[in-house]
């Protein structure tokens, strides 16, 4: 077996495991028998609902919201040719936040268009920077401190909005840190679907990451339509942020570590690079929810917090570090 | 073929660029020569679609502009002055040449694998396939690329000075290969800054001379042209009357 195949067969145990994990923990009322009863339709109804309407929603959410900030952060690296480049530091995140409760606020109680409003902040955001980029043709770095200042000003409007309006949020700890904690069930039937068609969208045109990798004048001379191609993903990029924001919150860093951890470790063509980050985001946020779920139940510490944690040490480390060794410029 | 009629590229409605008439034959090695910054460069994106232009660019008898980009990339392959060090092998850049016959959607087919395998044979590139790009010199690495253009399998190849890094024993490897690929039958279009070189290997030499391109002439036919040579290098090239002498024509003042 290939090396490549069996990082991939670790990474989906892992991500088994960690599902398995947050199903089963939590809440001890509720026993692993009585959760495997639930599933096949045995047992009461309390533990049915348990496990149908709290405990599967917030596993899908939670994996497919790593899945999404992780290859999100993924293509947003590949197509602004910079390491550092993730949904969180861009202000991606921020963007989708401030739009989602921009939402809340004008359309309080629907939450049909919450997963659109947060697409919508995650690509002004995103385009801003690019076209910023494109038409300054300012370096790597000044693109992350443009996307860390606009990362702010969403933040600070964040802030404005739930002071002025704080019923647009049901939890505003686990908003802004980003958490699952107030995880509502039609936020997930909105947008776990468009996180699979981004996540498909992402596999299915992953060679032209790959293509990019050598240049836009190459990529051009081997027939990709590279300025659409780019426009593509960076939409892509968008609407996995957003949809994920709309479900979490705002989500820090998880755009950041997972990418460049699978960049340590995959070496090969995007397409397995991009199928890396599915499982290890996806696994990754389920185990940092399951443990903000158990370690001080009945309390709950949200998510992001240990994203944040993690992150910015990882962050320090990059560029102290492993500067060479990752080609951080 | 590329056959190139009445072509002007501009820049902010400047005309930077201008030539009559031009044919770049396959079977052929046609050197672009000339001062820096006279288009030699605009010349080669005009001819890959990479350039907007006014007049006629034919590629085999159809108009370079109204080409879908992965059918021109099929009929010309294009390999810039600058080459990225990308993270990844040599076998995967080589895979990637096969793009415009599967795209993304499409897994590669045994014929696809049999022109990878071909091309790094030619360019040698077989024992060093699962090298990084990083990792390789700079001789390396342009003969890599050369595997990439190879493998797409075009009848016309255009290179933008692709011996300009390279220290003379790789500059002569790599003429060789390019002579290898001209017996194939492909049409090669490099840029060329060697004068010497130039003479040597080519069937046709276009001269760019502020912004306007001459017509092809032979190595023989452009020797006897002086004041050209004068005006635009500061020298002429001379038959080699040394039989120990590199190349058929040598430069004198």
């Amino acid at each position: 077996m290939k090396k490549d195949h069996k990082t991939k067969l670790l990474l989906s145990l892992i991500l088994v495991g960690a599902v398995s994990w947050a199903l089963f923990a939590g809440n001890g009322s509720i026993s692993p028998g009585e959760i495997l009863s639930a599933l096949f339709g045995y047992g009461d109804r309390v533990k049915k609902v348990i496990v149908f309407q709290l405990r599967i929603p917030r596993v899908l959410a939670a994996s497919a919201a790593g899945a999404a900030l992780s290859v999100s952060g993924y293509l947003l690296q590949k197509d602004l040719d910079n390491t550092l480049a993730s949904p969180g530091i861009l202000g991606i995140n921020n963007g989708a936040g401030l739009f989602v409760l921009l939402y809340a606020w004008f359309f309080p109680y629907r939450y049909g268009g919450k997963c659109i409003a947060a697409f919508l902040g995650a690509l002004l955001v995103t385009a801003f920077l690019y076209l910023l980029t494109a038409w300054t043709g300012m370096s790597k770095s000044s693109v992350v401190l443009s996307g860390v200042a606009v990362s702010a000003l969403c933040l600070s409007l964040v802030d404005v909005i739930i002071s002025l309006k704080p019923e647009t949020v049901a939890d505003r700890v686990a908003f802004q840190i980003g958490g699952f904690a107030s995880l509502n069930i039609s936020s997930v039937y909105f947008a776990v679907p468009l996180i699979a068609a981004g996540l498909v969208f992402a596999v299915l045109t992953a060679p032209s990451l790959d293509l990019m990798l050598l240049g836009d004048e190459v990529a051009s001379g081997l027939g990709l339509n590279v300025r659409r191609q780019r426009i593509c993903h960076i939409v892509c990029a968008a609407m996995l942020s957003g949809a994920a924001v709309s479900m979490c919150g705002i989500v820090g860093f998880l755009g950041l570590i997972v990418p460049n951890v699978v960049r340590i470790f995959h070496h090969g063509k995007s397409r397995g690079g991009i199928v890396s980050c599915i499982l290890l985001g996806a696994a990754f946020l389920l185990i940092c929810d399951t443990l903000g779920r158990i370690l001080v139940f009945p309390y709950e510490l949200p998510c992001g917090l240990f994203l944040s944690m993690i992150g910015a040490p990882f962050l320090v480390w990059m560029l102290a570090v492993k500067k060479k060794r990752l080609g951080i410029r | 073929m590329i056959e190139v009629h009445d072509l002007t590229i501009r820049y902010d409605d400047k005309a930077v660029f201008r030539a009559e008439s031009a044919l770049f034959e396959e079977g052929k090695i046609s050197a672009v020569i000339g001062r820096n910054g006279s288009g030699k460069s605009t010349l080669l994106k005009a001819l890959s679609g990479q350039k907007m232009y006014s007049g006629s660019v034919k590629i085999d008898g159809k108009e370079c502009a109204e080409l879908r980009p992965m059918e021109r990339a099929r009929k010309v392959a294009y390999l810039p002055q600058i080459l990225k060090s990308a993270n990844m092998d040599v076998r995967t850049l080589a895979e990637h040449g096969r793009y415009p016959y599967h795209g993304s959607f499409r897994r590669p087919t045994e014929e696809d694998r049999a022109c990878v395998e071909k091309a790094l044979m030619i360019t040698g590139m077989k024992a060093l396939e699962e090298k990084n790009l990083g990792q390789l010199s700079g001789g390396e690495r342009q003969r890599a690329y050369l595997a990439l253009v190879i493998a797409q399998n075009s009848s016309m190849i255009l290179l933008d000075e692709p011996t300009s890094f390279l220290d003379h024993m790789y500059r002569e490897d790599f003429f060789a290969i390019l002579q290898e690929l001209k017996k194939a039958g492909k049409g090669i279009v490099m840029v060329c800054h060697d004068l010497e070189q130039s003479f040597a290997y080519s069937d046709r030499i276009f001269l760019m001379e502020d912004g306007v391109l001459h017509s092809g002439m032979t190595a023989a036919g452009l020797s006897g042209e002086e004041d050209l040579l004068r005006r635009n290098f500061g020298v002429v090239l001379k038959p080699s009357e040394d039989s120990g002498s590199l190349y058929p024509f040598v430069m004198k003042r």
